[in-house]
């Protein structure tokens, strides 16, 4: 009756569901655990990159004191102190605080700690969070709470994270600018978190002690309270000299998002990818287990259920697997999302917030998403199913259980074509704000057009097959039931050729990724001998004597001197390395050119320039470029060639020796790669500079030999990729999961078919054997098809998706014994499966499974 | 001499930095140094603690009667003389201004603080030229001493001419402070200066005219261990004449110090002994913030040549306590009092806890 | 006679090949009546119910149940009269396995919205009705073919609808099961009022009806009793 209660009107619909939930439990468990896995990476890849972020930000906000506004030096260098009056008389800036800071070591080997010089009597008005709590000694010596310590020029307070193991009153030394100075711990920065390593002193220490004398890092500014910052900042741009920039909070959130999204992204897509895969399975499922119902579905039909009602309870049971999915899938997902952060630390071993210890951050926001997304996965995989079972003619289907498609209609080809043509356009799109989104749209473009075209393709590899007799009995019926059933196969092709080629792609990206790594390695590392001075802080290293005396140790042929600095290029973008290596520099490791070269100018000062730095700013060889170097006109630079750098992601700018000692006056130098005499010994030259390094410098300097820094590399370039490997197993298992469950699915359907076989005479072995061989074809078919779609799809990570977000390109180096490995695998456990299902389906009484319904 | 007070402040933040190898050598106070002006106007850098405070009585247009104080201070911290930066605190500058409004009922203050250096805080020898930020007192060429100050609401835009010669306190300028003979000050103050101006409070201006009184005192030498605080007030008398008075009291509250004088309007003027001030106490006051309570009306008797002379001080109204935990320093009172035929201001500290040095 | 429960008027179908089943078949049904159809294999019978069902169209000619044109109506709607007015009893059973026989039975009940308590009862009141009382919790795979097909007649039966539409319903059956469900058949829908249109091969079946009709390329022509 149209006119019954509402809430009555499901009842028929619930029994249905849940009746058929009860006789198939497993069916749907192995659905709603695709969706709880997809949904589980997704938000915990997610969480860590959130949680990260934040411990990220909290750890620059905690260094920048939440000052309003900053001008901060482009490099280490600094700029000239003079800005800071000059900015103080700005009409809107209420008050200004001078920072120098730079990073220092301290006599603890392997530490660096953030050294901030302040005049505290600005900084208490500007960012009172930086002002320092003067603490009682300990022990004897002990001092009641003073302010006396505010200009002391040893006193120096530190952050929760830097005192631990330390106690007030004790000495600590700190290390930079060359220069090695000892301070008293005169108490602890209440203000700043347990985030990050921050000692506090004087400007006045801090300049004259650790070597600044006259330059300023940072001024940290305030505005007169009602003025328009945008104005101010407008009239601070004009004022500031090239090798200083404005900072706002939001350019260093921009800045701190920037230096990491395109990991994170490329993560959250994985886990994405995961969720995808757990949608093709959802589909493939439902799609089973409607094509299994099809009867039912038509008895409901005369019975007098309308479509839409149809539609109804076959997308109720996909909402129920999504939300019972997603359910499960955020609590896995809270749960994985802690252990990574434990095991694996913030940046999922991606290097790019070491030392930070990040939080789980608990937000409903993002689980809500993430549980969303399950569900429209789950209902977008269940609507084609509903479709088609509230289209099918009931008198038809009533009557016949068999394939809704006929064998003799050759599926069309053109929506295939469309998403096909549609993904390889989108490929050639730009970076939509430096993030690949076109890039990750064409690989899901691609991914449906390869799905889409399987029932042809399904058609085309088996209708080689068709007409040849292979004089058993197995074989013929699988091929001939393969090619009949073609939607079915489809189906079950859809999970295998889904899991397959996003697995395939990721596989082929990366290892082209490491070999391409691999080959640069040899590349840049061309010396005998390394020298790096570690945690060298701020302007630290080898001053011009102390070079002379290294190169003068015995067994050495040539010593080439480095400089590693960062060059801030804008506000809101990750600073460039700024490498200052040595005159005709091919002992040094001649970088890898991309391309073209072309000699400088006279008078231009020559620059090479890293594949991401172009990428970031668009240069080209031949260009005249700024660099925000003090004092250098503008285009006082030019491009000379494009280096190949894995290194580096936000770019690096090599520049002769010389010009940079000429520029910045910095005549230290940091690293250095040597060049045996011949016949030395490596080992013993290796001892003789360990031994010839400056006093104090003593046991702050590595020499390491190539192989050591390569394999070094490779380890780092692992653990990046740590995360990636695994996300990549999960879906591996989830896609061999779906196929096995769709092919036991399909198997166990077909009990009444067996039967059938049976009673013509067929023997249970032969039926097994069948079972097998259409399982291994369509482990054939679709490891085929998964694997010439992920290379497809490589391509995509390679050329677009790779240079979009990392900025940088790579060979394509596929990993064939892989790819081999998988495609047997695929064979393999779809046999078995299929194997496995059958055995159990003939085990039947073969009349019973006759007389038998559906 | 109150103005110790804020010197105090400073020279809480910069008291002897512990192992300072080469802290550095602070001149003593001698009698027998003349004063020379304008050079003594100006600062004097190598004396550990100095300062410029001027206090007194507005008249608004309206008629309404305001007191107000600029007072800024100068501190040597004890630090490293050789270091070459720029920023090295060698030079500390405080200032601090407030408005007494009766009809507020309560204080309206500001301060700065800041190192000397780069323009942006100087305090000038040879003549007076003191600047931090906006905030400004100098010596016009004409020998009129300008200001301009401003705090959250409010803004002092004063000219003081003076009417009267500088008047030397002590011998010869040559301040005793304490028992010991190093606790001491070089000090002069120059009364009944003639004020003019604008004040403005929250967005409100209004030209002013009226009496202040400049102290300048310069020292290295701290108070006495004993003392706890002091009590201060110069008045501008009806008359012409002046009359500074302080003593500095120990933990009993008794007097271990005391001194003072009285400018008459001819000119001569009666320096006085410590046995020849005595403080009186009328009527207190708590403070709702701090619980502190302070002898707000009281009595300053002084012995001169001519016979004990007797003054009764009210204030311009009660709470006039100054608050300054919040930015390190300590609380204390200074408000604008009136007396008989006078009008001045009078400072109280140590009533709050004991002035530690 | 009272107002016709089904009127069919010049009703033609041909099959997608082309072949003509039947052309310019009449048949009109009076409330309570009970025909039988037979025929050989081939002829149309089933899609003869199929059309009268408004499962599928018909080339000409007009069905009208209780006086409702089906051409007139859309998918919807013919679903809703199925629903109201119409039970079926198929050859294969069509009990659903995984439900409950109370929920089998009762599921044209629930399709109509009633409460789930109030159908359950109903069903096994149904059940008992044909013989398998307190079996409402069994599921259909303890069941024989026979009690198969009684389930399905319970459940054809239990919204009382006007006509009842049953194919070869004891076509799977033994010949001894076939009588005692056919039996149960008979009674329960002259026990109900309901009309009915049996499609069998059965001489036996069709015994069962008040008249026989014998469905041919020209229509149907009544088979003397």
């Amino acid at each position: 009756m149209s006119n019954a209660p509402p809430e009555q009107r499901g009842l028929a619909a619930r029994w249905m569901i849940l009746g058929e939930w009860r006789a198939h439990p497993m069916r749907v468990l192995t659905a709603a655990a695709a969706i709880a896995i997809g949904v589980a990476l997704g938000l915990a890849v997610h969480l860590v990159n959130a949680s990260a972020l934040s411990e990220f930000s909290k750890a620059v906000s905690a260094v920048n004191g939440d000052a309003e506004l900053q001008v901060r030096s482009t490099t280490s260098l600094g700029f000239d102190e003079g800005l800071y009056p000059k900015l103080a008389r700005t009409s809107g800036v209420a008050a200004v605080s001078p920072v120098v800071e730079l990073e220092a070591g301290t006599d603890r080997p392997g530490e660096t700690v953030t050294v901030l010089g302040l005049d505290v009597l600005r900084a208490v008005v500007v960012t009172p969070s930086l002002i320092g709590r003067p603490l009682a000694a300990e022990g004897g010596d002990a001092r009641g709470p003073t302010m006396e310590a505010a200009f002391d020029e040893s006193a120096v307070f530190l952050s929760p994270a830097a005192l631990v193991g330390r106690a007030v009153g004790q000495p600590i030394e700190l290390i930079a600018g060359g220069r090695r100075a000892t301070f008293r711990i005169a108490g602890v920065l209440p203000g700043v978190g347990e985030e990050r390593r921050l000692a506090v002193l004087d400007i006045a220490a801090a300049q004259w002690r650790l070597g600044t004398l006259g330059r300023l890092q940072r001024l940290d500014l305030k505005l007169s309270p009602g003025v328009d910052a945008a104005r101010v900042a407008g009239v601070l741009q004009q004022t500031l000299p090239s090798d200083a920039q404005l900072v706002s909070p939001e350019s260093e959130e921009r800045r701190s998002d920037s230096l990491s999204r395109a990991y994170r992204v490329n993560l959250d897509m994985l886990a994405l990818m995961a969720l995808l895969t757990g949608g093709f399975l959802v589909y493939s499922a439902q799609s089973l287990s409607v094509a299994r119902r099809r009867p039912q579905f038509a008895l409901l039909r005369v019975l007098g259920v309308r479509r839409r009602a149809l539609l109804a309870q076959v997308m109720a049971e996909g909402i129920g697997v999504g939300v019972a999915g997603g359910g499960v899938g955020i609590a896995l997902g809270f749960g994985l999302a802690d252990g990574a952060l434990r095991l694996l630390g913030g940046d999922l071993g991606g290097g790019y917030f070491a030392g930070a210890k990040p939080q789980l951050v608990l937000t409903p926001g993002p689980a809500l998403v993430f549980l969303g997304l399950g569900l429209v996965t789950a209902v977008v995989g269940s609507l084609a199913p509903a479709r088609e079972a509230a289209r099918a003619q009931p008198a038809v289907a009533l009557k016949n259980a068999g394939d809704s498609v006929d064998p003799r209609v050759t599926p069309a080809i053109w929506p295939a074509a469309l998403l096909l043509g549609a993904g390889a356009a989108a490929a050639f799109a730009p970076a939509v704000a430096g993030v690949p989104l076109l890039g990750y749209a064409s690989m899901a473009l691609l991914l449906a057009g390869g799905v889409a075209a399987m029932p042809r393709l399904a058609r085309v590899l088996l209708s080689g097959l068709k007409g040849r007799s292979f004089g058993h009995v197995a074989p013929d019926l699988a091929i001939k039931r393969l090619w009949g059933a073609p939607s079915q196969a489809a189906v079950a092709l859809c999970g295998v050729v889904a899991s397959t080629s996003l697995m395939v792609a990721m596989a082929v990206m990366v290892s082209s990724f490491r070999g391409s790594v691999e080959d640069w390695l040899a590349q840049v590392l061309p010396a005998d001998l390394y020298v790096r001075i570690e945690s060298v802080g701020t302007g630290g290293g080898f001053d011009p004597e102390e070079q002379a005396r290294l190169a003068s140790t015995p067994g050495v042929a040539g010593i080439a001197f480095m400089r590693t600095t960062m060059l801030r290029m804008s506000a809101d973008a990750p600073p460039l390395a700024l490498i200052a290596r040595p005159e005709g520099g091919l002992d040094a490791g001649a970088p890898p050119m991309i391309g073209r070269t072309e000699p400088a100018p006279p008078g231009a000062i020559a620059v090479y320039v890293s594949e991401p730095a172009a990428w970031l700013y668009g240069w080209k060889v031949g260009q005249r470029i700024d660099l925000p170097i003090g004092g250098t006109p503008p285009g006082a630079f030019f491009v000379t060639g494009i280096w190949r750098d894995y290194a580096r992601q936000h770019g690096a700018v090599t520049l002769e020796s010389h010009d940079y000692t000429a520029l910045t006056g910095d005549r230290w130098r940091s690293e250095a790669s040597v060049t045996l005499e011949a016949g030395a010994d490596r080992q013993d030259v290796a001892e003789a500079l360990e031994a010839n390094v400056p006093e104090r410098l003593a046991g702050r300097v590595s020499v390491a030999e190539p192989a050591t820094l390569r394999d070094m590399a490779l380890r780092l370039f692992d653990r990046s990729f740590a995360v990636t490997y695994g996300l990549e197993a999960i879906a591996i298992v989830v896609g061999l999961a779906g196929v096995a469950a769709t092919i036991s699915a399909q198997t166990l359907a077909r009990t009444k078919e067996f039967g059938m076989l049976r009673h013509l005479g067929v023997t249970k072995g032969q039926i097994v054997a069948m079972l097998a061989t259409e399982g291994a074809l369509l482990g054939a078919v679709g490891g085929l098809a998964g694997i010439g779609l992920g290379l497809a799809m490589s391509q995509v990570l390679i050329h677009v998706v790779n240079p979009q977000s990392f900025h940088w390109t790579m060979e394509t180096k596929p990993p064939w014994g892989l790819l081999f490995s998988v495609g047997v695998a695929l064979v393999v456990s779809a046999a078995g499966t299929a194997l496995v299902a059958g055995r159990r389906a003939v085990s039947a009484d073969a009349v019973r499974a006759v007389r038998e319904d559906w | 001499m109150g103005r110790w007070l804020a010197g105090v402040l400073v020279l809480l933040l910069v008291s002897a930095a512990p192992a300072a190898a080469q802290a550095p050598t602070y001149p003593t106070v001698r009698p027998g140094v003349a004063l020379r002006f304008p050079a003594d106007h100006g600062a004097h850098p190598d004396f550990r603690t100095e300062w410029w405070y001027v206090t007194g009585w507005l008249r608004a247009e309206g008629g309404e009667e305001l007191g107000f104080q600029v007072t800024f201070f100068r501190s040597r911290p004890p630090v490293e003389p050789a270091n070459p930066s720029a920023f090295a605190p060698k030079q500390i500058l405080f200032a601090h201004a407030a408005i007494s409004d009766p009809a507020l009922g309560r204080l309206m203050h500001g301060q700065r603080i800041a190192r000397a250096g780069f323009g942006l805080a100087e305090a000038a020898t040879g003549d007076m030229d003191l600047s931090i930020d906006d905030w400004r007192l100098r010596r016009t060429p004409e020998g009129r001493y300008v200001t301009k100050v401003a705090g959250d609401g409010f803004l002092l835009d004063l000219v003081f001419a003076p009417t009267q010669p500088v008047l030397l306190q002590g011998e010869g300028g040559f301040s005793r402070k304490g028992p010991l003979p190093g606790q001491a000050s070089h000090y002069y103050s120059v009364p009944q200066l003639k004020a003019s101006g604008s004040v403005i409070r929250n967005g409100k201006a209004v030209k002013v005219t009226g009496a202040a009184w400049l102290d300048r005192e310069w020292s290295s030498t701290l108070l006495d261990p004993a003392a706890v605080g002091w009590d201060w007030v110069g008045l501008n008398l009806d008359d012409g004449g002046a009359l500074m008075a302080f003593q500095v009291r120990d933990t009993a509250g008794r007097a271990l110090w005391a001194g003072g004088s009285l400018r008459s309007r001819d000119g001569t003027v009666a320096r006085f002994a410590p046995s020849e001030v005595k403080f009186g106490s009328l009527r207190s006051w708590r403070s709702p913030r701090t619980g502190a309570v302070y002898p707000i009306e009281r009595t300053v008797a002084v012995r001169t040549p001519q016979g004990e002379r007797r003054w009764t001080l009210k204030p311009l109204f009660d709470d006039q306590e100054l608050d300054s935990r919040a930015s390190g320093g300590p609380v204390y009172w200074e408000g604008a009092v009136r007396t008989e035929g006078g009008r001045g201001y009078l400072e109280l500290t140590g009533y709050a806890s004991p002035m530690k040095l | 006679m009272t107002a016709p429960i089904l009127q069919i008027t010049d009703l033609t179908k041909s099959v997608p090949g082309g072949r003509v089943l039947f052309e310019g078949l009449d048949l009109r049904l009076a409330a309570g009546e009970f025909v039988a159809i037979m025929g050989e294999s081939g002829v149309g019978k089933s899609t003869l119910l199929n059309l009268i069902a408004g499962l599928d169209q018909a080339d000409q000619g007009a069905i009208s149940i209780d006086g409702a044109d089906l051409a007139g109506l859309d998918d919807d709607r013919r679903t809703l009269l199925r629903r109201d007015r119409v039970g079926f009893v198929f050859q294969a059973f069509h009990v659903l396995p995984h439900l409950t026989l109370g929920q089998n039975v009762a599921l044209p009940l629930a399709l109509q919205g009633q409460r789930g308590d109030r159908a359950l009862e109903r069903a096994e009141q149904m059940l008992a009705a044909v013989g398998l009382a307190g079996r409402a919790n069994d599921y259909p795979r303890q069941l024989s073919g026979g009690e198969m097909q009684r389930v399905a007649i319970a459940r054809a039966l239990i919204h009382q609808p006007g006509l009842v539409l049953a194919d070869e319903p004891t076509g799977n059956l033994d010949p001894e099961t076939a009588n005692r469900v056919l039996e149960v058949f008979a009674r329960q829908i002259r026990g109900s009022g309901a009309s009915a249109v049996l499609v069998t091969h059965s001489e036996v079946a069709a015994a069962a009806a008040d008249r026989i009709l014998i469905l041919g390329r020209n229509g149907l022509v009544e088979r003397a009793a």
